[in-house]
């Protein structure tokens, strides 16, 4: 994948919004590029699913250019999208295969194709003989598969996904990052939004970390961790590491104990140090700060250096 | 879309447990009606015809004893002894002609026959005095005339042309009657056809694959559709009940010669229909995509139906005195506008410049409010659990 080459699926720029007097959103700016999944991470109230409502033209922005393939997105330009919405449901009082078949035929695609790739899919995922049933009558888990089936139809050619694991259970939780991997394999460019952090360094390429409407971290996981995050030590010692200022301990616990290095010292001078003080050093690792701690950091009002 | 749509509801049993159970009651109705009004006739024909024994006592001096004879009847001057020999049975029944029959009572006394056989003492009674006073005019043709038995046909005239009939009026009311039929029909359908998206939460979704331009025009065309299809059912019973049971059920014959399809009140007529179907659709829309549930959206369908039938509060003023302001204010203002003006249309105080004017008004406000229901979908009915305010949805459409 060439991430930053050429032109972007998703392009917003100088994104702003406002809901009468109150900012939402200032100045926005990202990139998506064809082929990467991008995680999209932000607290509750920062911003996020407005600006993917503004993205997909349901909200009209303030101002800024949020454009899709070139342009403002508009349902009329015929782009395969797959959109699984933070608030998603379905007709509930209607047949299972009638749904999947109704926005199979506004997704594109014929009448027998719809049939088709819907009875393929619920198959796969286990449901083929609740085909026939109303939705209403299917378990939570049955409904969110459909709704999981729906989203990428037609093999989309973006995926923007509103925190997608909110509500499913572990089984669903699975399935949909089975479903999101395989699509990215494919080639799909997935837009995900998401507090899940593990899921974020398995997945993504790319991350922005909205606050506030703005903009707080933005670039490849490993370039956020780098520039946000410290390296942190953990270390098994035998008894209790001794006070310095070289260090600041994050975490102490029996087996293992977490330090992060001051300013101006290095995880070989800790070491050094620790050694002369007579700690008996059981092993020594480095490890980077994890997307947690920096979402924690940055959420958490934590100081954290800006991005340049 | 619109097949979706349309065969989802046609699909549901609970659609044609709502639209069969119509036709089913006219039918019901109309049945025991046909019944009736067999049994009632052959009744009243044997009862009038039945012959018994029975004293009469004639003070008004009209009952022909001949014809009394003939029914079984003997006249005596005591009426005292006429009541008396009814309750010893000595006499079937006894009936008892005042003065002047047209302001008093006639007493009619019989033996208990039941409840149905009772009413032949009465039938009797005056058919003797029908046959007596016929007898007394002496001429069959007379005596209908009298009784009213005429038929008139007038004909009126405006700039020399033959206008202000029955058979004028009722084309251009058609209109009127389908406009009732579709929005009594379908006016709930229309205010929760957003409902759906909105609780279910599928608008989103629906928003990135669908213009709401197009699923706002593909709802109302669906609906349409489906009042056609229920329109039909309900007036199949109806259709099937004139056609082949109208002597039975005494419906009047419907003489389709007598209507007078002029070619401008009909133009107008349907352009109001068109027109106010527009805009009271877009209303009904409009309030359904704000309110956040179907139950609290149905409560304003009561104060839009009570805009539907305001005009028919001042319909005598309508007929008599078009030119009151009251009525100009019914005829321009939008929500009564429909109605009084195709009220006035069929009446023919209408008149062509006016037609104009509410027609452009109506097609103007239509189009107004069928772009602010879209709006207000687009930007309203994804505040899913939220009642919002339509000067909210604006704020955000214009952020």
């Amino acid at each position: 994948m060439d991430l930053g080459q050429g032109e972007p699926l998703v392009h917003v720029q100088d994104f702003q919004m406002s809901f009468g007097s109150t900012k939402v959103i200032e100045n926005l700016s990202f990139d998506v590029y064809q082929g990467e999944t991008f995680g999209f991470l932000g607290s509750n109230g920062s911003g996020k699913t407005t600006t993917i409502r503004s993205l997909l033209g349901i909200y009209q922005a303030t101002s800024g250019t949020l454009h899709i393939g070139g342009a403002p997105f508009s349902p009329d330009r015929n782009i395969n999208l797959g959109y699984l919405p933070e608030e998603r449901g379905l007709y509930k009082k209607e047949v299972t295969l009638d749904v999947m078949v109704y926005f199979g035929r506004l997704k594109g695609l014929s009448k027998v194709n719809a049939v088709n790739w819907s009875m393929n899919f619920l198959e796969r995922v286990g449901i083929a003989s609740r085909a026939k049933v109303r939705l209403d009558k299917l378990s939570s888990g049955e409904q969110q598969k459909v709704q999981l089936g729906i989203t990428i139809m037609n093999d989309p050619l973006l995926l923007i996904l509103d925190e997608p694991t909110k509500g499913f259970d572990p089984v669903n939780r699975r399935l949909l990052m089975e479903i999101i991997d395989e699509q990215r394999i494919a080639g799909t460019t997935v837009l995900m939004v998401t507090h899940q952090m593990e899921e974020v360094e398995r997945l993504c390429d790319r991350v922005l970390l909205l606050k506030d409407g703005k903009a707080r971290a933005y670039g490849t996981v490993s370039q956020v961790q780098d520039e946000f995050g410290s390296t942190s030590i953990d270390i098994e010692l035998l008894g209790e590491i001794p006070l310095s200022d070289s260090y600041r301990v994050l975490r102490s616990n029996p087996d293992i104990t977490q330090i992060v290095a001051s300013v101006g010292n290095t995880p070989e001078s800790i070491l050094k140090e620790l050694v002369l003080l007579g700690v008996q050093v059981k092993s020594f690792a480095e490890k980077k700060t994890s997307l947690d701690e920096i979402f924690i950091h940055i959420y958490g009002d934590e100081p954290i250096k800006e991005m340049t | 879309m619109v097949s979706f749509e349309v065969s989802r509801t046609l699909k549901k049993k609970k659609f044609w447990l709502g639209t069969l159970t119509v036709p089913f009651a006219i039918a019901l109705i109309l049945g025991l009606n046909v019944i009736s009004n067999t049994t009632t006739a052959n009744k009243v024909d044997t009862q009038k015809n039945a012959k018994f024994s029975f004293n009469y006592v004639d003070s008004s001096g009209l009952i022909n004893s001949s014809i009394a004879r003939a029914l079984g009847g003997s006249e005596i001057t005591d009426s005292a002894v006429g009541v008396a020999n009814v309750k010893s049975a000595n006499s079937e029944a006894f009936f008892n002609y005042p003065k002047d029959p047209t302001v008093e009572i006639i007493s009619v006394y019989g033996i208990d026959k039941g409840i149905f056989d009772n009413g032949k003492y009465s039938a009797v009674a005056t058919q003797l005095l029908q046959l007596s006073v016929q007898n007394r005019i002496g001429n069959r043709e007379l005596a209908s005339l009298i009784a009213g038995k005429v038929k008139v046909k007038s004909t009126s005239f405006l700039r020399g042309k033959e206008s202000g009939s029955i058979g004028d009026a009722i084309p251009p009311m058609i209109f009127l009657l389908i406009f009732y039929l579709v929005l009594l029909l379908l006016g709930n359908q229309m205010l929760t056809s957003t409902q759906e998206e909105k609780e279910n939460r599928v608008t989103e979704i629906i928003l990135t694959t669908l213009n709401p331009n197009t699923l706002i025009l593909g709802k109302i065309v669906s609906l349409f559709v489906i009042g056609v299809v229920q329109i039909t059912v309900f007036a199949s019973p109806v259709i099937l009940g004139y056609s082949f049971f109208r002597k039975d059920l005494r419906l009047p014959n419907i003489d389709l010669s007598t209507l007078n399809f002029h070619a401008v009140p009909m133009i107008i007529g349907f352009l109001l229909l068109v027109g106010g179907f527009t805009l009271f659709t877009g209303t009904l829309v409009a309030v359904g995509a704000i309110m956040p549930t179907a139950k609290e959206a149905g409560n304003v369908f009561g104060v839009v139906m009570a805009l539907l039938f305001a005009p028919f509060w001042i319909i005598t003023l309508v007929a008599s005195d078009p030119n009151s302001l009251i009525v100009q204010v019914f005829t321009y203002f939008p929500y009564s506008a429909t109605v009084t003006s195709m009220m006035r249309n069929g009446l023919g105080s209408l008149g062509a410049g006016r037609a104009a004017i509410v027609i452009a008004e109506l097609f103007i406000f239509g189009f107004i409010v069928l772009k602010l229901a879209m709006r207000l979908f687009r930007y309203g009915s994804i505040e899913y659990s939220k009642r919002v305010s339509p000067l909210q949805v604006f704020r955000k459409a214009k952020s």
